[in-house]
C-alpha cells in the first residue's frame, strides 16, 4: 500500500525533496538561479498562513522549506487559498488561470516569471505525483 | 549598446545624469517619487520607444523602473539603457496589474507608504500624449492611500527643454536619412517617373529608401509619410495628410512630408513640386511660399518668440499680398519620440498650448512648420525642419534643397 502524505507536513516536504531532486536535475530546470515562495491563505484546520520555498541553483534544487509566518524573501512570492493550490497541486488548476482569475497573486518580475513559467509547471507536475492528503 | 555607454559615441546621452538631475529637482519639490506616464517622459528617461501603455517610477534616488506591457517588456529592456531589473512587464494577472504592480512598487520607496507622488496630468492635441486618465488616477489613489498625487510633468518638461548634442546628432541623422528619403521621390517622380503613381506609392518609396538608409520609424502619428496631390494639397488650415490612394496628375501640386526615426531622434522634412504644366498663378504661389520660408528661416534665433516671429512673417505676406494664404503658426515643438507638441512650458495664456511668448534659447529644438494654403486654387504647400535654435540663427537639419521644383 502506497503512503500518503499530509499536504505541506514536513513528511510531504521530505518526499518532494527526494522526487524534485531525482525528477528535476540542472538540465531539466535550464541551470536556472531563482527562487519563490508558495504562500498557503486559510490553511486547514486554523486558517493559519504556510509557505512552501523553493530555492534552484544553476539548476540545482538547493532548498525546499515549509513553515508559517514570513517566508524566506524570494525572487517570486505566489499568494492564494489553500484551497486553490491544493487543486492546482490535484491538476484540477492551471497555475495560469488562477492568475488570470485573480485566485493566485504573483510578486516578482513577470518578464522572468514568463521565461520561468514552464519550468513551475515541471515542478508542479511532479509534486503532483506525491499520494497526498489535503 | 555603444551610445549608451561611450561618451565619445556622436549620439551618446547621458541618461544617468538626467535622472539625477530629475531627483535633485524632485528633492527640492518635494517629491518622494515620480510616476511618468507621457510617451515623451519614456523616451527621455528610459530611451526606448514604448507603444504599450507604460510608466516610469524615478524614485528618489537609484535608477529608474519602467513598466511596459508585458510582451514588449523584454524589448524595451533590450533597446533602453536600463537592464532587465528596471523594466516590468505588467499583464492581467493576480499580483500583476499594471495599477497593483507599481503601486506596491511605489511604496517600497516610501517610509510607512506615506508620501508625495508627482504624476503627469494635462491635455493637448497629440493624442498618444500619455497623460494619467482619470481612471488610472483614481486607482493609484486608492492603491497609494496616504500617498498625495501631484502634477509635477513641469519638471520635466523644464529639463528636456535645451537639447543635449546627442539628441541634436540623433536629430542630424534622422533628418539626413529624410533627406535620402526626398532624393528617392524625386528620382522616382522625374522626368514622367510619377506618371500612374498614387500618393501611397509616393510614400512607399520614400519609407523603402529612409529604412534601407536605417530609418526604424515613419514616426509621425499623422499618418506616417504624410503625400498630398492635387486640390488635397491646398486643404484651408491644412497640415495633415495621410496619403491616400490618390494618382499624381499633371498640372497639380504635390507635397512630400516625409519622416524618419533615429534611436528617438525625429527626422521631418517637408518638400513640394509643381508637376508641368505649370500656369503662372501657380508660380505665383510656389514663389510667394518659398520667400515666406527663407525669411521665416533667416529670423529664428535666440531671443525671438512665436508671437514676434508670427507678426513679422504675417507682415511679410501681407506686403506681398498673400497673406490670405498663410496659416498663422510657424513651428511646432519637438523632442524625443513622444514629444511632438508644445513648444517650451505650460505657461501660456491658453493651458497646454504654446505659450505665444516663449523666448526662444539657444539649443532648444523645433520643427518650423509652415503651410500655405489657397483651396480656391487647389494649391497648398507645406514646409516642416527640425531647427536647432542658436544665438544669431537657426540651424535647419534637413539639408534638402528649399524649392518648389517643377517635374515634367
Amino acid at each position: 500500500m502506497t503512503a500518503t502524505f499530509q499536504y505541506l507536513s514536513q513528511e510531504w516536504r521530505d518526499e518532494a525533496e527526494k522526487r524534485l531532486t531525482i525528477e528535476l536535475p540542472p538540465e531539466r530546470m535550464n541551470f536556472v538561479t531563482s527562487s519563490m515562495s508558495n504562500i498557503y491563505q486559510n490553511c486547514p484546520p486554523d486558517g493559519s498562513e504556510k509557505y512552501l520555498f523553493f530555492k534552484f541553483e544553476n539548476g540545482k534544487f538547493a532548498q525546499l522549506l515549509v513553515g508559517t509566518g514570513t517566508p524566506p524573501k524570494a525572487e517570486f512570492a505566489i499568494a492564494g487559498d489553500y484551497q486553490t493550490f491544493a487543486k492546482i497541486t490535484r491538476g484540477e488548476l492551471g497555475a495560469q488561470k488562477a492568475l488570470m482569475t485573480l485566485k493566485l497573486k504573483l510578486k516578482g518580475n513577470m518578464v522572468k516569471a514568463l521565461k520561468l513559467a514552464s519550468l513551475a509547471d515541471r515542478l508542479n507536475k511532479v509534486l503532483a505525483t506525491i499520494p497526498t492528503e489535503y | 549598446m555603444t551610445h549608451h555607454t561611450n561618451i565619445k559615441n556622436p549620439y551618446f546621452i547621458d541618461f544617468p545624469k538626467r535622472i539625477k538631475d530629475i531627483q535633485a529637482e524632485m528633492g527640492s519639490q518635494g517629491i518622494d517619487c515620480y510616476l511618468g506616464s507621457r510617451l515623451r517622459t519614456l523616451s527621455w528617461t528610459a530611451d526606448a520607444f514604448c507603444p504599450w501603455r507604460s510608466f516610469v517610477v524615478i524614485p528618489a534616488d537609484g535608477l529608474p523602473t519602467v513598466f511596459t506591457f508585458v510582451i514588449d517588456a523584454a524589448r524595451v529592456a533590450d533597446d533602453s539603457w536600463l537592464g532587465e531589473d528596471n523594466v516590468m512587464g505588467f499583464a492581467p494577472m493576480g499580483g500583476q496589474d499594471q495599477i497593483e504592480q507599481i503601486a506596491d512598487f511605489i511604496k517600497d520607496f516610501l517610509k510607512n507608504g506615506r508620501g508625495r507622488i508627482g504624476v503627469e496630468s494635462g491635455m493637448s492635441n497629440y493624442l498618444p500624449e500619455g497623460w494619467l486618465t482619470h481612471y488610472e488616477y483614481t486607482q493609484f489613489q486608492a492603491a497609494l492611500s496616504g500617498c498625495e498625487l501631484i502634477n509635477a510633468h513641469t519638471l520635466i518638461d523644464k529639463l528636456a527643454l535645451i537639447k543635449d548634442q546627442g539628441t541634436i546628432n540623433r536629430f542630424k541623422e534622422a533628418s539626413r536619412i529624410v533627406d535620402i528619403g526626398h532624393h528617392a521621390v524625386f528620382d522616382a517622380i522625374k522626368d514622367g517617373g510619377y506618371k500612374g503613381m498614387t500618393e501611397t506609392e509616393i510614400a512607399g518609396i520614400a519609407a523603402l529608401a529612409m529604412r534601407k538608409a536605417g530609418s526604424e520609424w515613419e514616426w509621425s502619428f499623422t499618418g506616417g509619410n504624410e503625400i498630398a496631390s492635387g486640390y488635397r494639397t491646398g486643404f484651408a488650415g491644412g497640415a495633415c495628410t495621410p496619403a491616400s490612394r490618390r494618382q499624381l496628375q499633371p498640372g497639380e501640386p504635390l507635397m512630400v512630408d516625409i519622416h524618419a526615426m533615429f534611436k528617438l531622434g525625429l527626422g521631418d522634412h517637408s518638400h513640394n513640386y509643381l508637376m508641368a504644366p505649370v500656369t503662372d498663378r501657380q508660380r505665383w504661389h510656389a514663389d510667394n511660399f518659398v520667400d515666406i520660408v527663407k525669411t521665416t528661416l533667416e529670423t529664428y534665433r535666440a531671443g525671438t518668440t512665436p508671437s514676434l516671429l508670427a507678426e513679422k512673417m504675417m507682415g511679410f505676406a501681407e506686403e506681398r499680398g498673400f497673406a490670405d494664404y498663410m496659416v498663422p503658426g510657424f513651428e511646432h515643438g519637438i523632442g524625443l519620440m513622444g514629444d511632438e507638441w508644445r513648444i517650451g512650458l505650460n505657461d501660456g495664456p491658453f493651458p497646454y498650448w504654446t505659450n505665444p511668448d516663449h523666448v526662444y534659447q539657444e539649443n532648444e529644438l523645433l520643427i518650423c512648420a509652415m503651410q500655405y494654403a489657397c483651396p480656391d486654387d487647389n494649391i497648398g504647400f507645406r514646409y516642416e525642419n527640425p531647427i536647432v535654435i542658436h544665438a544669431d540663427h537657426c540651424e535647419p537639419l534637413s539639408k534638402f534643397p528649399l524649392g518648389v521644383d517643377e517635374i515634367r
